[in-house]
């Protein structure tokens, strides 16, 4: 009838100035970017309209600049390698602390619960910079930390932290712990306790009680924790930036050098919709994991 | 006056279609307590939504005093709701909820006030006219949903389950309440619930309603007596079904054959059978024990005291039990006792033969 | 009197520990960084008094009052009109039956959330490096454009959540009383949308005068926003100066999430 028409048009007149900035300003460029992938590098940065699969080829490999053979690029390689493995190592660290940290608040009595939650948002939702440059204030060679050691006289030169990969691995799990623990609090805030009496009644060690009681319930929110941490993680740019230094590249900044230094646009692009690939892949794997862990629980 | 004629709605389409009203068909009077009937998923809600506009229907035609509404806004229409929740709006007064629709209707500031004070007093809430709809109990809110409703005069008040959140005692207040202000008003009241004893003790006729039909209208005694339909009489009140065999019919008298071979007159049905194997309706209260060779014999299987009255469960055949209700007098002694054989026996006129 | 204690369901062995340490670790760091921001030395490691020095210092920076100007005006622009977009998104999606392509909407909606910053970025860098050798605007609009864009999911969310908790019959029962849909909209939705719609505006705010990625590679020459200028300056000789920018943002940030979080508590009640 008209009425369902007309409530149709006003859905999407209402729906059309957030789609339209989001088009603008976030999805339709990145086909731009599909597009660059497939052309031949400016010499001075930007493009040249013709098409070329050789950004696509350098991803993974290289021509030997001497003899023409094709090898695979370790340099990419092993920045890829660094990113995924970090990203991993960075969110079973968030998982080991966040888990238990997730499960005190929890425990803690209703009207507390919240306080303790906003005690974990507020970093969060501070400026990532800030967060990543107070890191790097901390485990700098004159920062607190080697102050201290040095003082104390535990060591005699100052321990190297800044600007190698424990630094940026720090640097990330403080950045993104926040994201581990609000959905593993979530779905531990909904739990019922009396499942957890009802297992030591049927003689549940505590550690038992944990592993098949409490941890397969909260699964779904651990499993998002976790994603919510390996994609931002794996994406990182300004952490390995400022705690990396200029060796311990992570994807991020591998794409960020052919706009800059690199002057390879194609190929930065190219790069680009590999690690969106990677991230999606990630992504999906939650959607499923995330539609068949919940339906048991309602 | 509302006319409603082969009104139809479907939710959705293809396989997941659903049918909420089936050709619904009724004219509701002038200053009527008319009341839709039916258990939860009837279509009495989706019925009443309608007339709010707040439903489009499929198909049909739905009017006024003669004027088409169906193609009106819900701001168009000269109806107004009582909603089940109430939705009294949290960031107002009771007065400015009450005044909201006189203001929308752009009514003179002060007209709006004259009105909201005299339904103020209407419900008996001048008391508490600055509170927050939100510090006043339930009850209250239920009065401040009814002003509010009523303050622009509307021709037809639409009620949706309004007592159902209250508790008993209240609910059983608001019912005399709501048929003082039905007449003090003169408004048409139409009103759903699914609470059979609401209906037959506030309303002036009665429909009926299941599977989005409507199976019967008609006044709460016609109704409770005389049930057409085999859902009518289960849904309202206890009833036995027995078959019998339908010999003829004659105006509402009709000769029916119990399976005992005894016969006696029973009220015929419109639209019914005329003639063989009909089921017909016999209320507890309008049977009586008796010594066996009655109408019905059977067997006394079970005696429930209920302070009032005492229920008696007497097994007819193997599968199918009969149950009297008799009124209990002060420091009568039980003559009978389980396993006792006895008889049934009601009085020409009480059976109902059934349409189906 | 020996007395055992009672058994406690919830307790862990050591998760206490693991979390209050986990609390320490949070804080650690943002509270050194505080502290140092009132070291009367330049060092950002040995404390050598309490001083304002460093906050003058920036206040009189030129080029930090060209960028907390420039951020500011980011912000607001980017939170209104992300808000708005988002006020009228989220009754879109909210107030209409389930419809075709709602799933597309709301992942277009997220996609800000699901995308990788940098990808993003890169991907704006070429569209608006386009842009400007056609047009020659190299004015702000481009970063207000992006930033709204990022903003829209941080200022949908708490209002779609406003939304859907709000009780769908208020809005017919004034449709029922005459109102108007514009009247309905500005007497009913809106009052009670409201705490929703500064929630959502605040976050837009906050997620808008943080961001460091996206801005770095939008931003034409000589546009400088707080966090850029702080970027570019951590690779010169960092002084206390960078610790006192970086307290006021944080102390900005810390008053906007707990005013939303407050917002958030009243709209349970």
């Amino acid at each position: 009838m008209s009425s369902e028409t007309q409530s149709s048009r006003n859905r999407w007149l209402l729906l059309s100035p957030a789609l339209a900035i989001l088009t603008l300003a976030a999805a339709g460029p990145l086909l731009i970017v599909v597009v660059y992938s497939f052309l031949t590098p400016g010499d001075y940065g930007g493009v040249i309209w013709q098409f070329s699969t050789d950004a696509w080829f350098n991803v993974v490999a290289e021509r030997d600049f001497f003899d023409e053979t094709i090898g695979l690029s370790d340099a990419h390689l092993s920045i890829f390698w660094r990113s995924v493995r970090l990203s991993l190592l960075t969110t079973i660290v968030a998982f080991l602390v966040g888990f238990p940290t997730a499960y005190f608040i929890a425990t803690r009595p209703e009207n507390q619960r919240n306080i303790w939650m906003l005690l974990i948002m507020v970093p969060f939702w501070t400026n990532l910079l800030i967060r990543t440059f107070a890191v790097m204030e901390i485990i700098r060679n004159e920062g607190v930390i080697n102050s201290v050691l040095v003082g104390v006289g535990l060591v005699d030169q100052p321990i190297q932290m800044l600007f190698t990969d424990f630094a940026v691995t720090l640097g990330m799990f403080y950045v993104y712990l926040p994201l581990m623990v609000l959905p593993i609090y979530a779905s531990m805030e909904r739990m019922d306790f009396s499942l957890v009496e009802a297992a030591f009644d049927l003689y549940a060690t505590r550690w038992r009680v944990l592993r098949k009681v409490i941890f397969p319930i909260v699964k779904p929110g651990v499993v998002a924790g976790s994603i919510l941490v390996f994609i931002p993680s794996l994406g990182a740019y300004v952490t390995p930036r400022v705690l990396g230094g200029g060796k311990n590249l992570m994807m991020g900044n591998l794409i960020e050098l052919q706009f800059g230094q690199g002057r390879n646009w194609p190929l930065g692009a190219a790069l680009s919709i590999t690690l969106l690939a990677i991230v999606m892949v990630a992504l999906i794997f939650y959607v499923r994991s995330a539609g068949t862990e919940e339906t048991p629980h309602g | 006056m509302i006319e409603i004629s082969g009104l139809t709605k479907t939710f959705g389409s293809g396989d997941s279609a659903f049918t909420a009203l089936k050709d619904v068909t009724v004219t509701i009077e002038e200053n009527e307590f008319f009341t839709l009937l039916g258990p939860s998923g009837c279509g009495k809600t989706t019925l009443l939504r309608s007339i709010a506009g707040f439903v489009d229907p499929t198909t049909g035609s739905l009017t006024i005093n003669g004027d088409d509404i169906l193609s009106k806004a819900p701001f168009d229409r000269p109806v107004n709701t009582v909603f089940q929740s109430y939705a009294l709006f949290p960031h107002m007064t009771v007065s400015e909820n009450i005044g909201f629709g006189l203001e929308m209707q752009n009514r003179p500031k002060s007209e709006v006030q004259s009105i909201v004070q005299e339904m103020l007093e209407l419900v008996q809430m001048t008391a508490l006219a600055d509170r927050m709809t939100s510090q006043i109990s339930g009850g209250q809110q239920q009065r401040v949903a009814l002003a509010r409703a009523l303050a622009p005069k509307p021709k037809v008040l639409l009620l949706d389950e309004p007592l159902s959140a209250l508790d008993f005692k209240l609910r059983k207040e608001m019912q005399i309440e709501l048929k003082r202000l039905q007449h003090e008003t003169g408004i048409t009241f139409v009103f759903v619930t699914h609470d059979q004893e609401e209906a037959l003790t506030m309303s002036d006729r009665i429909a009926v309603m299941n599977g989005g039909r409507i199976l019967q209208i008609g006044g709460p005694r016609e109704i409770y007596d005389h049930p057409a339909e085999r859902f009518v009489a289960d849904f309202i009140g206890d009833t036995n079904f027995v078959s019998a065999d339908l010999q003829s019919v004659e105006g509402e008298a009709a000769e029916i054959v119990l399976p005992s071979g005894k016969a006696i007159q029973a009220r015929s049905v419109t639209g019914g059978a005329t003639s063989g194997k009909v089921t017909i309706a016999v209320r507890p209260e309008h049977a009586t024990l008796t010594a066996p060779g009655a109408l019905i014999d059977g067997t006394l299987q079970n005696i429930v005291y209920f302070g009032t009255d005492t229920h008696y469960h007497i097994e007819t055949d193997a599968n199918s039990t009969f149950v009297i209700r008799r009124q209990n007098q002060p420091d009568a002694a039980e003559s009978q006792k389980i396993g006792d054989k006895v008889g049934i026996s009601f009085n020409p006129g009480v059976a109902q033969v059934l349409r189906d | 009197m020996a007395r055992s204690r009672a058994f406690d369901v919830r307790r862990q062995s050591g998760f206490a520990f693991v979390a209050l340490s986990c609390f320490v670790l949070l804080y650690l760091p943002i509270i050194l960084l505080v502290v140092y921001s009132f070291n009367a030395g330049t060092s950002i490691a040995v404390w050598e008094g309490f001083s304002w020095q460093w906050y003058v210092s920036a206040w009189q920076n030129e080029k930090v009052q060209e960028a907390t100007i420039l951020s500011l005006i980011i912000a607001t622009c980017a939170s209104i009109v992300a808000t708005s977009a988002a006020v009228m998104a989220a009754l879109a999606t909210t107030r209409t039956s389930k419809f075709r392509g709602s799933g597309l909407v709301f992942a277009m909606i997220n996609q800000p959330l699901m995308i990788p910053e940098i990808v993003t970025a890169v991907a704006l860098l070429i569209f608006f490096a386009m842009i400007k050798v056609a047009t020659g605007y190299t004015g702000i609009w481009y970063l207000i454009i992006a930033h709204s864009a990022f903003c829209i999911p941080f200022a949908y969310m708490p209002i779609r959540a406003r939304l859907q908790g709000m009780d769908l019959n208020l809005e017919q029962a004034a449709a029922d009383l005459y109102g108007r849909p514009w009247q309905v909209f500005r007497r009913v939705t809106l009052p009670q949308l409201w705490p929703g719609v500064l929630a959502g505006a605040m976050l837009a705010f906050v997620i808008s005068l943080d961001d460091v990625v996206i801005t770095e590679f939008v931003k034409s020459a000589g546009q400088d926003t707080l966090p850029t200028y702080m970027l570019g300056q951590l690779r010169r000789v960092i002084t206390p100066e960078i610790n006192a920018i970086s307290t006021v943002l944080l102390a900005i940030s810390v008053a906007l999430v707990v005013a939303f979080y407050m917002l958030s508590q009243s709209k349970k009640q």
